[in-house]
């Protein structure tokens, strides 16, 4: 897969203006300006108050602007290595430092342009136009109140973004990361009178500040080693280091420069939501859905695996840094399907769906396929967003109803035929159902897992995750969207606030609603026994289905997720995106002897002697082992979740909306089910590890403030009040006592005059 | 030859205007301070506010005899000027203080300074 | 540094005269006042007494000084230990009138007739009405009653400390500096008031007959300096043969500079500030005296209105109601 050369080249290409590099195209600019110009003009429409859906245009038609350009970009800059375009000086500071040394500190508005960023901005602004023109419908019954509100952080978030992966420093990606997280808190706190939506956004807040930390300490650290911050001159002198590892001498590789990646890893796996920082993202959901779909699923998540792309000779370096990240990917896919098996909030699950399927690319980023990961991002950016704007359609139309067990037969409900073929689209991808693009891109990683040293055993750990995947993806689809007709509105019915307020009182009362759940149900199933079913005091409830702007974005969505399969069987080096990654930075090195990072020199080198479990060479025999694996999954989800009839496809008996055999074997599985519904207590452990200590201390800091410091003021307070005290009495109001202590003064001070004087 | 003059010769320390020595001076200050002295003591003694406002003029006697003492030493008549200014500021406190005892006298039908010791601490 | 008089005898004339005066104050037992004052008066005796021997013959004051500094003193002592507060205020008469006396001494005789017409005149009259006014007369046949604040006094002992402390200190202070001062004017200095003064030379002149036929006090000296030089004492006429001069030598006595003109230039001329600025403060004074002194009449609202109407001469209301 590549070879040094070509690394090279592209490396020093950046720098200066070697062979195929030097100046970009000057309108490559507008793809972040153009989202820029929206947000103020959105600005503007806020304190304009406007009462029309002029902000939702306004946004679509610069979305759409900055997409075309996007791809004029990537056209353009085919055949050439990585060009800078500069829009205008930044940060410029030169100085002489104490040994006479020039040093100097650039961070320009600069903007590299290469495959990598071109792909990134590729699905970034185009799924953003099609998400901003779903939002358009979705938001309406928001017009006039948070809608300009909602477009404008919509449109800042895309401008943040471009800057984040168009960057030529690592200080404008740093300020477009925190730009990404700003806006993600804004969205998730769009219900601001929510609490639970202002504790979620916090939460994202707060736990993205600690990778954030991270990765500024390893900014900070870049600049320390290489005395840039721009890519260029680091990949520059990261060249030499990769000579190093090609040699094998790893050893003089400085240990500096290993713990670079490092502090970046810890980034990305706050942003990208990886352990132990993915708490934040399941919580996340609280923000209107297209917010979940563009910034949670699709875009803003990938932040953490396009840093890792964008500086991956640095972790070629490391020695430890790749295993760390494949390790921490794969347990994070696992967990959070497991997480994922056990919740009924739709989008929940799907938000648990998008950790697992970050830790997928983290593992194929850390196993030396970055093809695969990158592919994988962008499958995934497809059909996750499908998915997620399919449970908004769900969630839209049913009043906030997210409740797998409160919906059933979606699917053939009259108006809701694209929703349900969007969703089966979306599920069978992200099950890597045969010949979806999911199917192709996650093959990639697990194959290269199998056949890169020693990570076999994140290979059987991301083949087992495929397998739970399959059966989780299709367990909502088997019970929300086929089956008998059934739904019950969720909490915004007759309810003036649009937020969606199902997940709290779930996330609260949990373990009650689980218990009353069934009862619950069977009565309103008794009492309606068709589709439309209300409650006796609510009156009859009506699902609306999806206008044309949904439908649209779905359609184009579910096209767009299975063509996507068609970029595998383009270019030559691994399909569409490896041939695209040829020449960028996320290309892997690789040595005369097959060695390829550091990390996994001295292991048997990669050759085509793997073989898998004595099968063949894992490239060829994954397609079928993931195959099945995926199929066994969905059976497994058909048998227990699957409606009776449909011909005698499906082989379940669900007769009701409720329950399913599933339940039948949650006795026989224990407490691990219900440890699964609580997400395994991750947050109650980082209750009880970090919040509750830092309670603890907070409050004997508190105690030191209230006495100690506060003590000190008091007291400053209180000694001109005890020596007061203690001198009132000789102010008895006589006028003879003044007197006497006037001539007795004015004696002694004469006294002492005398005294001095003689 | 005037009378004042006269009288002047016969009670003249030596024949104005020759000066005056400075153990002469001596003697006008002794009397000077223990005047003072006495006022002080009368003052700070005394319960009458009648007499401790006569105490402050004795000391006002006092500060005058020094003053032109002083201004004999000198041959000088600032020291006079100066104690025309007592004299001054002597009958102005006369009428405020009088006009104050009065005032005191008719809330407290009392002339003692002890009873408006409230402003006590 | 020399003391003036011997400490010793300075120390032990202020520790007497402390515990005299401390004896002599009003008690109520009566106690041993004459004996207090007997030693106060003592101890101002040995003090002046060892001044007197220092300072030798040719310094002494006049006897009139001892005379005046003893009846002052005296009925100082006389105004802080009588109970009786109208025989205060007599005392403190006395004082003045003595105190008058060392000024006549001292050459001051405008201050001295000032100080008896001021003080003993006005406001010792002014505190003798307040006294009157403020103390019931006894009726007839009764014993007249003291009044306990005035018999007693408070806490004599640190009075009269505070006192003495003060005095020692001051005397200490004072004989260690006045054998140290020396005078800074002569009397020649004196006479060049009477530069300003041609009305009053020529005056004494002509009274005196020490103008010839015709002559009178020139304009200017004939250098063009001036033509009373009372500094040099020179003093020039013209209107003669030719112009002559008169020395201080052949002035009359008539010619010296009084103590009411000194004192009137040094206010006019050298202060003219003070004489306003006093009358402002008297001014100020009266104000205070007659706000301070006003009776608050209380009235409620229906006697202000009938004093109203009374004023008005208005009787319509009265008639209609």
């Amino acid at each position: 897969m590549g070879d040094l050369n070509g690394l090279l080249s592209t490396v020093g290409a950046g720098s200066v203006d070697a062979a195929g590099g030097g100046a970009g195209p000057w309108w490559a600019v507008l793809v972040p300006l153009l989202p820029l110009l929206s947000a103020v003009l959105c600005g503007v429409c806020a304190a304009a108050k406007v009462k029309s859906k002029l902000p939702a245009w306004i946004t679509v038609g610069c979305l759409a602007g900055s997409f075309v350009t996007a791809v004029m970009m990537f056209m353009s800059i085919q055949g050439h290595g990585a060009l800078t375009t500069t829009a205008f000086e930044w940060i410029n500071f030169n100085w002489t430092a104490p040994g006479g040394e020039a040093q100097s500190f650039i961070a320009n508005f600069g903007l590299r342009l290469d495959n990598l960023t071109g792909l990134w901005m590729l699905f970034v602004t185009g799924l953003a136009t099609l998400i901003a023109l779903y939002a358009s419908e979705y938001m309406s019954h928001d017009v006039g109140k948070g809608y300009s509100r909602f477009f404008f952080a919509f449109s800042l978030f895309v401008f943040a973004m471009a800057c984040l992966v168009m960057a030529d420093n690592l200080i404008l990606l740093y300020l477009g990361w925190e730009g990404v997280g700003l806006c993600s808190y804004l969205l998730i706190g769009y219900f601001y009178t929510k609490p639970s939506a202002v504790a979620a956004a916090k939460k994202a807040f707060i736990v993205n500040r600690i990778g954030d930390l991270f990765l500024a300490l390893g900014i900070m650290l870049c600049y320390v080693h290489f005395g840039s911050v721009e890519y260029a001159v680091i990949f520059e002198k990261t060249a030499p280091y990769l000579a190093m590892l090609q040699e094998g001498r790893i050893g003089d590789i400085p240990a500096l420069v290993q713990l670079i990646p490092a502090l970046l890893m810890i980034g990305a796996f706050g942003k990208s939501a990886q352990l132990p920082l993915y708490v934040w993202l399941p919580d996340a959901m609280e923000g209107p859905t297209p917010v979940s779909a563009l910034i949670h699923a699709a875009t803003m998540v990938t932040a953490g695996v396009f840093l890792i792309a964008r500086t991956y000779p640095l972790f070629l370096v490391s020695e430890y840094a790749l295993p760390v990240v494949a390790w921490i990917g794969a347990l994070t896919a696992l967990l959070a399907a497991t997480i994922g098996m056990a919740q009924f909030d739709i989008k929940r699950i799907m938000a648990y769906s998008t950790v697992s399927q970050l830790g997928y690319m983290f593992c194929g980023l850390a196993v030396l396929s970055a093809t695969g990961g990158v592919f994988h991002v962008v499958t995934h950016a497809f059909f996750k967003a499908l998915l997620f704007l399919c449970c908004g359609a769900v969630m839209h139309g049913f009043a906030g109803q997210l409740d797998l067990r409160k919906l059933s037969g979606v699917m053939s409900m009259k108006g809701w035929g694209i929703v349900g073929v969007g969703m089966l689209v979306g599920c069978l991808n992200l099950a890597g159902f045969p010949f979806t693009a999911g199917y192709f891109s996650k093959d990639m990683i697990l194959a290269e897992s199998f056949v890169t040293p020693g990570m076999a055993p994140i290979g059987w750990i991301l083949l087992l995750t495929a397998g739970l995947t399959a059966y989780y993806t299709f367990r909502v689809f088997f019970r929300v969207f086929v089956g008998p007709q059934h739904a019950e509105p969720g909490e915004e019915f007759h309810a003036e606030d649009p937020a969606h307020g199902a997940d709290v009182a779930e996330e609260e009362h949990f373990a009650e609603e689980a218990r009353h759940a069934h009862g619950h149900s069977a009565r309103g199933h008794d009492g309606h026994p068709h589709g439309d079913h209300a409650h006796g005091n609510h009156g009859h409830f009506h699902p609306h289905a999806p206008g044309w702007a949904i439908n649209t974005v779905l359609a184009i969505l579910a096209v767009g997720s299975l063509l996507a399969a068609g970029l595998y069987f383009m270019g030559d080096h691994g399909g569409f995106v490896g041939s695209k990654l040829h020449g960028t930075t996320a290309e892997i090195v690789t040595t005369a002897e097959g060695h390829t990072a550091a990390a996994y020199l001295g292991n048997e080198p990669h050759a085509g002697e793997h073989s898998f479990l004595g099968l063949g060479d894992p490239h060829k025999v994954m397609y079928y082992v993931s195959a099945v694996v995926g199929f066994i999954g969905i059976a497994i989800a058909a048998v227990l979740h699957g409606p009776k009839g449909l011909g005698g496809l499906m082989l379940g008996s669900r007769t009701e909306a409720a329950r399913s055999k599933a339940d039948n074997l949650l006795p026989a599985m224990g407490p691990i089910a219900k440890w699964a519904q609580h997400k395994w207590y991750v947050d109650e452990f980082y209750d009880l590890v970090i919040y509750r200590p830092l309670r603890g201390i907070s409050h004997v800091f508190r105690l030191i403030d209230q006495f100690v410091v506060d003590g000190f003021v008091a007291l400053a307070g209180w000694l001109p009040r005890a020596i007061g005290r203690s001198v009132r009495p000789l102010q008895n109001g006589e006028l003879h006592g003044y007197a006497v202590g006037m001539a007795g003064g004015i004696a002694v001070l004469l006294l002492i005059v005398l005294l001095a004087v003689s | 030859m005037n009378t004042m003059t006269d009288l002047t010769h016969l009670l003249a320390q030596t024949g104005f205007p020759d000066s005056m020595g400075s153990a002469t001076l001596a003697h006008y200050l002794f009397v000077s301070a223990a005047m003072f002295a006495i006022g002080l003591i009368g003052f700070v003694s005394r319960r009458n506010l009648i007499i401790m406002f006569l105490c402050t003029e004795l000391m006002f006697q006092a500060a005058g005899i020094a003053l032109i003492a002083f201004g004999r030493f000198h041959l000088d008549f600032t020291g006079q000027t100066f104690v025309i200014f007592v004299l001054t500021v002597a009958a102005a406190e006369a009428a405020m203080a009088l006009a104050l005892v009065v005032l005191l006298f008719r809330r407290k039908e009392s002339l003692d300074a002890g009873e408006w010791a409230e402003l006590k601490g | 540094m020399e003391q003036f008089i011997h400490p010793l005898v300075l120390y032990t004339a202020c520790i007497l005269g402390a515990a005299g005066i401390c004896l002599a104050l009003p008690r109520r037992a009566g106690g041993p006042q004459l004996i207090g004052a007997f030693i106060a008066a003592a101890a101002g005796g040995i003090a002046i007494l060892a001044m007197s021997l220092k300072a030798g013959p040719a310094a002494l004051p006049s006897i009139y000084f001892y005379i005046f500094a003893a009846v002052a003193l005296g009925g100082a002592l006389r105004v802080i230990t009588h109970p009786r507060p109208v025989y205060a205020a007599l005392y403190f008469i006395l004082t003045i009138i003595a105190t008058a006396g060392l000024f006549l001494i001292l050459s001051a005789e405008f201050m001295a007739f000032a100080l008896i017409i001021v003080y003993a005149g006005a406001i010792l009259i002014t505190y003798l009405f307040v006294i009157m006014l403020a103390m019931q007369a006894p009726a007839e046949g009764e014993v007249e009653v003291l009044t306990e604040y005035d018999t007693k006094a408070r806490e004599p002992l640190a009075a009269t400390v505070a006192g003495f402390l003060l005095l020692a200190v001051l005397t200490t202070m004072m004989f260690r500096g006045t054998a140290e001062i020396a005078p800074v004017a002569t009397a020649a200095q004196v006479d060049s008031l009477l530069d300003d003064l041609p009305r009053k030379v020529e005056r004494v002149l002509e009274n005196h007959n020490m103008l010839e036929e015709g002559e009178k006090l020139a304009l200017a000296a004939p250098d063009g300096g001036p033509a009373i030089d009372g500094a040099a004492g020179i003093i020039w006429v013209e209107g003669g043969a030719e112009p002559r001069i008169i020395e201080r030598a052949d002035w009359p006595e008539e010619m010296s500079v009084k103590n009411i003109e000194g004192l009137g230039f040094n206010l006019l001329r050298d202060h003219p500030g003070t004489i306003e600025i006093a009358g402002v403060i008297l001014l100020m004074a009266m104000l205070g005296a007659v706000v301070l002194s006003r009776k608050q009449v209380q009235m409620d609202e229906e006697a202000k209105m009938r004093q109203a109407r009374l004023l008005s001469g208005d009787t319509s209301g009265e008639a209609g109601a």
